[in-house]
């Protein structure tokens, strides 16, 4: 198969499926299930395929013009498919755990075509070559998953919906502003052509840095970069798999992921080291990250916990992007993989807890680790994750990023990724005790808030396997982290074939 | 043993006691419902031994892994090898008296006690989890392994801490934890500064690179302190007389024996002791270890002795033993050239001190279920640990004139001197610990006697005899220096004469005026005022979270009203065409009006010229 066709046969798959599943009837069950199944395992090996020719060599595009000097880009290099690995992955697993999930409830058809939708948004956002073919699946991805936020149907879920879509199409709006300006100034630039903007003159240099951060901020709000980030603790009422999908897999990855190709491949590191704009990053990075932990620290329920956990953690790769040298972008990039597969993981524990027990509050969680020992274990890797303690991948990220603010010469960095564990530590820790040392009802002592008994082991099967697989994937990505195709070996792959300065 | 069998015995001496910790939620789930289960058995006990052997087999052997983390580098040497000895013997001792000490938990579970099965899945659970977490530590060479080991024998050993899950159990798990997540947030932040200045990924490397680096000796402090934490450095050491106590005591033996060292290796392997280019930045470092170090040694003891129940005056004595370690690190530093000598003693005392204190550890809940022996053979046999202790007999004896005689040839008798006072003060707490046995131990002994050949007195008088016996067994350079010459006891007897002397003084001022109630000291000193304090700054820091968050409503509620206003603007436009729509035709003549009259006037006054 020729390279370009591959790349539209990828992102086809789960167009395709999205089309197939808006056209099958609502009580298809077992059609839609075995259609969604088959597209992400499609997909899945397509982008492993590509995964194998890149390391071989091998190069993925097609291109076709839509107007004068504007072009439609696909191109898949070794950053886009890294990142269409994880969506592909992760998409996956998600589908299982929608299906389990979503059992028995109204709307399903609605619910995965838009799914579908979103994936392939995301997809085309990783393989995008150039900023319009980015924004075009950016706003895409916007559209597709409001009807997600809002499945529930609830005003509750209607409300944060509105929410949702004013901070993303404002920010939609800003980054096609500051796209356009880009476009008037230097032309069509593709991903990679770091030459065009570096060779501008110093009269320019005002105006590229005023771009650059009209351009952040637009990708700030998926990103969730702090004073940004309100819809996201709000978009919490989405149904589990959404909020697995909305914080690991598409929408705030999305927005990191601009901010990635916006130095990296737009701007280059060098050039924005020397305009200044890497402190800049820095700077809200460590604001976002001390800030979403303290927000963390206050919440009484789960989810938002969890949520404002994300904003914390997403940053980190912002942190990453803005320390300058090579180990700073392998944090950047390779925790990009790593809070996916780790907030996936308490995103689905969250989920189980929920459905088999009931339990949204963090104080009705006392003792459930006896009753569903699985989940919990789980969660507990996801939690320990996050704190940094090996051998799960966090640490791994903390450790890169550690290491990398030295290199760059910003050694208080370090202080502020300490205060934050300490932070992840004090917010997490007391759940975890909960979980295994308190006693709970399975031991005696009151009762679970509404207990659903979903299946013969300790909840629906469908809903337990993706948890403890991506789990599974989070410890091993950590302890075998030298092996090819892990993810810190690929992320050091990427930096040292194409982003060293 | 040759290279290849070295490269499986390792990984296989680490993961015996996990292939353990899981074959206990696999039987019982493989047992029947009705079926009791045990799971402290023969085979659970067994978790240290392959490391045990390793350890006694091998000589120095590194073992490479470059898939592991971020390439794991295992090594055992002369420093390691004889501490991962101790370690596991103290481990293998500790689990077989487990074993017994928890028989009337296993007893309750079997007639179907749910919490107290819970209770011991747990215990069964986490016990191997933290060995292999300790075992890996003290084998590690490569950063991320090592800090693996720490981290996860840290978190594992929280779950024998609150094993009890009373009311002081939870407070000493809590110092634990706290105690412990502030300790790795220290050590991760030395670590990363530290590695990322030298770009290593190894201990040795970072203690090269330190040297080096700008600010070394900043790395060097967060170390310090870090693994001062673990290591019970005064003013971090809060969590030890609170968690020790409330630990079921095989737990408080392996906690107080083999954990505690845990800081210490950390030191070793981070710190660049005994190097002469270290400059005098790591000196003042030094000074300021050595007068920490000695305010623990001694006001420990003082503290210490004020102490009603056994565990916590032990708890105290390991502070005080720990602050003399301190002593001896600090003077790697402080005089460098010294080090090579006092390495050795300094391992010998940390691997005496493992074996004798977990012996005492033990010996607690042999005084609180006394066997079947005379009372002046168990007295003799409770004594003996608490002599060696303070220098005495046997291997504190050794370990005692191992660092004495460095310390003398290099000039250092003041230092000397002040150890001398330490173990004056280890005397009076282990007076005031035989004391509280004792007292004890006669109330038990009117509940009846426990049969001698059981494992717990098994392994209280192993223990014993592997602590007493030490510098026989252990062999290599560490014991090198011998035992010293007769003309050399009473310079290191005096301060056991004097502490005896001290505690029947006291103990004869303390009958005929019994100190009242309110005097007493509480275990753990300083959290209390701390727990007081942090809840102000929580009561401070919820309000002050509060006041975001309603900062957070305000802004959005701002921009809310910003954007009403924009729509009323709005509003205000669609008013306004229909306004325009309903007067149009009006508008249109008045427009028409206007302009006939403007061409009219412009006609009029354009004419006449």
């Amino acid at each position: 198969m020729s390279g370009g066709l591959l790349l539209l046969a990828t992102l086809g798959t789960s167009l395709l499926t999205a089309v197939l599943i808006f056209l099958l009837p609502e009580r298809a069950f077992r059609a839609r299930t075995g259609l969604n199944l088959g597209a992400a395992l499609i997909k899945l090996s397509l982008v492993a395929w590509m995964v194998w020719g890149l390391s071989r060599g091998r190069g993925y595009a097609v291109e076709f013009p839509v107007l004068e000097g504007l072009a439609f880009v696909l191109r898949a290099d070794a950053l886009g498919i890294m990142f269409a690995g994880l969506s592909s992955l992760l998409w996956l697993f998600t589908t299982v755990y929608a299906i389990g999930y979503l059992e028995d409830s109204p709307n399903r058809k609605r619910f995965f075509g838009f799914f579908s939708l979103c994936v392939a948004s995301t997809l085309g956002i990783s393989l995008a070559g150039n900023l319009f073919t980015f924004l075009v699946f950016y706003e895409l991805l916007t559209l597709s998953t409001y009807p997600l936020v809002v499945h529930r149907g609830t005003s509750k879920a209607l409300a944060a919906g509105k929410v949702y879509l004013r901070f993303t199409l404002t920010a939609g709006l800003v980054l096609m502003i500051g796209m356009v300006a880009l476009h008037v100034l230097a032309g069509d630039i593709r991903f990679g052509q770091r030459e065009i903007l570096a060779e501008f003159g110093p009269e320019d240099r005002l105006l590229l840095v005023g771009l650059f951060w009209v351009l952040i901020a637009g990708f700030g709000v998926k990103a969730a970069l702090v004073p940004l980030h309100g819809w996201l603790p709000r978009a919490m009422v989405a149904p589990a798999p959404v909020s697995a999908l909305l914080h690991a897999v598409a929408v705030v990855k999305a927005g990191a992921f601009g901010i990635v190709r916006l130095v990296y491949d737009v701007y280059g590191i060098e050039l924005s080291a020397e305009l200044g704009l890497l402190y800049g990053l820095v700077a809200v990075a460590s604001v976002t990250i001390l800030f979403g932990s303290l927000r963390a620290l206050a919440q009484q329920e789960l989810k938002p916990r969890l949520a404002y956990s994300t904003v914390s953690q997403v940053a980190y790769i912002v942190l990453g992007i803005g320390l300058f040298g090579p180990l700073g972008t392998i944090a950047a990039l390779s925790h990009l993989l790593h809070q996916g597969l780790m907030k996936i993981t308490l995103f689905f524990c969250a989920g189980n807890y929920a459905e088999e027990l009931g339990i949204h509050r963090i104080d009705e969680l006392d003792g459930a680790g006896r009753r569903m020992p699985l989940t919990s274990l789980a969660f507990s890797v996801g939690a320990l994750g996050m704190i940094g303690v090996p051998p799960v991948v966090g640490f791994l990220s903390k450790w890169y990023l550690g290491t990398g603010a030295i290199q760059a010469g910003m050694p208080w960095v370090i202080a502020v990724l300490v205060a934050s564990s300490l932070l992840n530590a004090a917010y997490f820790l007391p759940i975890l005790g909960r979980l295994w040392f308190r006693p709970g009802p399975d031991h005696g002592v009151g009762a679970w808030p509404e207990e659903r008994c979903l299946g013969r082991l300790e909840t629906h099967a469908w809903l337990l396997v993706p948890t403890l697989a991506t789990a599974l994937f989070s410890l091993l990505a950590g302890m075998l982290a030298g092996m090819p195709f892990s993810p810190l070996e690929w992320a050091s792959r990427v930096v040292n074939a194409e982003y060293l300065p | 043993m040759s290279d290849a069998l070295f490269t499986f015995a390792l990984p296989a001496a680490l993961l015996w006691p996990l292939l353990l910790m899981l074959w206990v939620p696999l039987m019982a789930a493989l047992a029947d419902r009705g079926q009791p289960r045990t799971p402290l058995d023969g085979l659970w006990c067994s978790a240290p031994l392959p490391a045990l052997a390793l350890a006694l087999g091998v000589e120095e052997r590194s073992l490479a892994l470059d898939w592991w983390l971020l390439g794991g580098h295992w090594a055992l040497d002369g420093t390691r090898g004889p501490l991962v000895a101790v370690t596991a013997l103290l481990w293998l001792l500790a689990g077989v008296y487990a074993r017994d000490y928890l028989a009337g938990e296993q007893a309750r579970a079997v007639t179907g006690d749910g919490a107290a099965e819970a209770r011991l899945r747990r215990f069964a659970l986490l016990w191997p989890l933290t060995l292999s977490g300790n075992l890996l530590l003290l084998v590690a060479e490569d950063i991320a392994s090592f800090y693996l080991g720490f981290a996860v024998m840290t978190f594992a050993a929280y779950g024998l801490v609150v094993h009890a899950q009373t009311r002081d159990a939870r407070t000493g798990g809590l110092a634990y934890l706290v105690m412990a997540v502030l300790g790795e947030g220290l050590i991760l932040a030395g670590l990363l500064w530290g590695a990322g200045s030298a770009g290593t990924t190894t201990l040795g490397g970072l203690r090269e690179g330190m040297l080096e680096a700008p600010g070394g000796v900043w790395m060097g402090l967060l170390l310090w302190l870090g693994f001062g934490v673990k290591a019970g450095v005064v003013g971090l050491h809060l969590w030890l007389p609170l968690a020790h106590p409330v630990a079921p005591t095989p737990a408080s033996a392996v906690l107080s024996g083999a954990m505690i060292k845990a800081g210490l290796v950390g030191w070793l392997v981070t710190l660049p002791l005994g190097e002469t280019a270290a400059g005098e930045a790591f000196a003042w470092l030094g000074r300021a270890m050595l007068v920490a170090g000695l305010a623990a040694a001694i006001g420990a003891a003082l503290y210490g002795v004020c102490q009603r129940h056994p565990k916590a005056v032990l708890a105290y004595s390991s502070v005080s033993q720990m602050g003399m370690v301190t002593v001896l690190v600090a003077m790697g530093l402080v005089a460098p050239a010294l080090w090579p000598a006092l390495s050795a003693a300094v391992v010998l005392f940390a691997a005496h001190h493992a074996l004798t204190k977990g012996a005492l550890f033990l010996g607690v809940g042999i005084g609180e279920h006394p066997p079947r022996l005379p009372a002046w053979l168990l007295w003799t046999l409770l004594a003996l640990p608490a002599l060696s202790l303070t220098g005495a007999l046997a291997s504190g004896l050794a370990g005692k004139w191992a660092f004495k005689a460095v310390l003398d040839d290099g000039g250092y008798k003041v230092v000397v001197t002040w150890l001398s006072l330490a173990a004056v003060g280890t005397t009076a707490l282990m007076a005031r610990t035989l004391w509280c046995q004792w007292q004890g131990e006669r109330q038990a002994r009117e509940d009846g006697l426990a049969p001698l050949v059981s494992p717990m007195p098994l392994a209280w008088l192993g223990a014993l005899l592997a602590a007493l016996t030490l510098p026989w067994w252990l062999g290599g350079e560490l014991v090198d220096r011998g035992w010293p010459p007769l003309a050399k006891l009473p310079g290191l007897l005096w301060p056991l004469a004097l502490g005896l002397a001290v505690s029947v003084m006291a103990w004869a001022v303390a009958r005929r005026r019994p100190p009242r109630a309110s005097w007493r000291l509480p275990p753990g000193d300083l959290w209390w005022p701390l727990v007081s304090g942090g809840q102000r700054l929580r009561v401070w820091g919820q309000g002050s979270l509060a006041r975001l968050g309603s900062a957070q409503h305000a802004w959005v509620a701002w921009w809310v009203a910003r954007e009403r206003d924009a729509i009323r603007a709005l509003d205000g436009m669609t008013r306004g065409e229909g306004w325009l729509r309903h007067h149009a035709a009006v508008l249109m003549i008045g427009v028409a009006v206007g302009l006939a009259l403007l061409m009219l006037f412009g006609m009029a006054s354009i004419g006449p010229a």
